[in-house]
């Protein structure tokens, strides 16, 4: 049968641990990823991923965790330059030269020590452009665990995030102290972020974090209800997008961003009685 | 009966020595509604928050008997944020509990008697953004109310507003000062701080505080606004009318 035959690839078990790892990234991107794009952290979370490759080359070449390299220069990255984006109506204009500078200075760094220093160029494409169909164990339990956080950490400090987004000065005046949950939101960009790595890859980890979150902010007029879009759409994108790679021997991560760039151009393209945009 | 709101010589400003307002001495009571006038840059915004607790007085002395609330202008909220009127009214009682805890059923129920109050229940789960600006300012007061303030600070809640909405917003300021708020308004409109109780006229420093009729002079205004008045002619030559001539947006 024809639906036999494109379930084929679904038999592999590679394929089968990186559809997991898809669905629980969708998960995690998901539900953060609407809060990227409502509180304008598209940006910061693309630099956050692209920080996090020099450090990923660097702790494999010095021979410690390469998820803890990556998430410790992401996290570093977020909280210094990611917060000029954070502070809502005080938003720092330096803030989109300081993710542009720090984006070329990561992926420069990176490609230097990779290539130079620890001779381990095999490894930049990747680093870069995910190797979904070659994960491990690890990778699966770290795109749980950011499941889980983004989850609680929305269920617990969701109204938060909206009240200061929503007017930063007048959540001040009501009494909402945003310092400590925007921070969160922060740590959980470079979480995120780096748990997306070995699946799509430091430059394209906004095909997950950013762009279903944005097509689905289209039709979306309530958080809950985005959210919810969000994780389906990224689960279907991520799906037919390994299929899709599978049948055509392409690689999955480019694969999927240009299936997720798709649709966000597809739903963009679709009249609507009245447009909603973040 | 003592006021909600008492200043004494309050010096306020955002360092100690750049006070960006001086001198101001006033009591709000409960039932009053004072017109707060002055040039954009001339202090209002940084008295309001200094009752907000957000900037302590420099010199002077400042006591609030009540819980003060923010009415600001709604252009200042993202209009596109996928938040219902409801939602919006419930970011009041965030303060209220652990940030751990989620809006309870009381809390809800505290949020829709707010938008009962001011006539909006029916549409408490029409998308902000999508409200007339008279609605969203009226969500906006839902918010302050359900945060027991007794004090609302309203920052130029007419601007923008069609007369219809205007009128109707007018009214609602009366209701709630009769049940006992008390009720302080930036505004640059003359006509509605005629019909108020008092009037402060502030411009870095206060120029004066009163009834509307001793302050609404053009001695007054003209300390107040410098040449951004103009007189026009009204129906008694006896008493012209001043009007102030439109602000560019310069918060202080």
């Amino acid at each position: 049968m024809l639906s036999d035959a494109m379930l084929e690839p679904f038999q592999l078990p590679f394929v089968q641990r990186a559809l997991l790892e898809l669905l629980l990234l969708a998960v995690a991107a998901g539900t953060l990823g609407c809060w990227i794009v409502l509180r304008g952290l598209a940006f910061p979370a693309h630099g956050a991923a692209a920080a996090a490759f020099p450090g990923l080359v660097l702790a494999d070449g010095l021979g410690f965790a390469a998820t803890l390299g990556g998430f410790g220069a992401a996290l570093l990255f977020a909280l210094a330059v990611g917060r000029l984006a954070v502070r809502g109506d005080e938003a720092d204009p330096r803030e989109d030269t300081l993710t542009a500078l720090v984006l070329v200075a990561a992926l420069a760094t990176g490609i230097v020590l990779a290539s130079d220093v620890f001779h381990a160029a095999a490894s930049v494409e990747s680093l870069l452009f995910g190797s979904l169909l070659a994960i491990g164990p690890g990778d699966v339990r770290l795109a749980a665990a950011a499941a889980l956080v983004a989850l609680a950490a929305t269920r617990l400090l969701g109204t938060r995030w909206l009240a200061t987004g929503f007017d930063a000065r007048s959540a001040r005046a009501l009494g909402v102290r945003s310092a400590i949950p925007d921070t969160l939101l922060l740590v959980l960009v470079a979480l995120v972020a780096v748990a997306t790595l070995t699946a799509v890859g430091a430059l394209l980890a906004t095909a997950l974090l950013v762009v279903p979150a944005a097509t689905t902010r289209l039709i979306s007029d309530r958080i809950a209800s985005w959210q919810l879009a969000t994780v389906a759409l990224a689960a279907v994108e991520g799906t037919f997008g390994i299929w899709l790679a599978v049948e055509l021997n392409a690689p999955p991560g480019a694969t999927i961003a240009v299936v997720a760039g798709a649709v966000f151009a597809l739903v963009a393209l679709m009249p609507r009685t009245q447009a909603v945009a973040a | 009966m003592s006021a909600l709101v008492a200043a004494d010589g309050l010096a306020v400003g955002y360092g100690p020595s750049l006070p960006v307002l001086t001198g101001v001495t006033f009591e709000l009571d409960r039932g009053e509604r004072i017109a707060v006038l002055g040039p954009n840059g001339g202090g209002k915004t940084t008295l309001f928050r200094a009752l907000l607790g957000e900037l302590r007085p420099a010199a002077g002395a400042l006591r609030a008997s009540a819980r003060c609330a923010s009415v600001p202008q709604t252009e200042r909220s993202r209009l596109d944020f996928p938040v219902s009127a409801l939602d919006v009214v419930l970011m009041g009682t965030i303060p209220t509990r652990p940030w751990w805890r989620r809006p309870s059923r009381a809390d809800r129920a505290a949020a829709r008697s707010a938008l009962a109050r001011v006539a909006l229940a029916d549409l408490a789960e029409r998308t902000y953004g999508e409200l007339s600006g008279g609605q969203r300012q009226r969500v906006l007061i839902a918010r302050a109310l359900v945060q027991q303030a007794a004090v609302l600070l309203l920052d130029e809640p007419f601007t923008g507003l069609d007369a219809t909405s205007a009128a109707r917003l007018e009214e609602l300021l009366r209701e709630l000062a009769v049940e006992g708020h008390g009720v302080l308004i930036a505004t640059h409109d003359l006509e509605h701080a005629r019909r108020w109780d008092r009037v402060l006229c502030v411009n870095g420093r206060q120029v004066a505080f009163g009834e509307p009729s001793s302050t609404l002079t053009h001695d007054v205004l003209a300390a107040t606004y410098g040449g951004a008045i103009v007189t026009l002619p009204g129906e008694d030559p006896a008493a012209p009318h001043h009007a102030i001539l439109p602000p560019h947006h310069h918060e202080h």
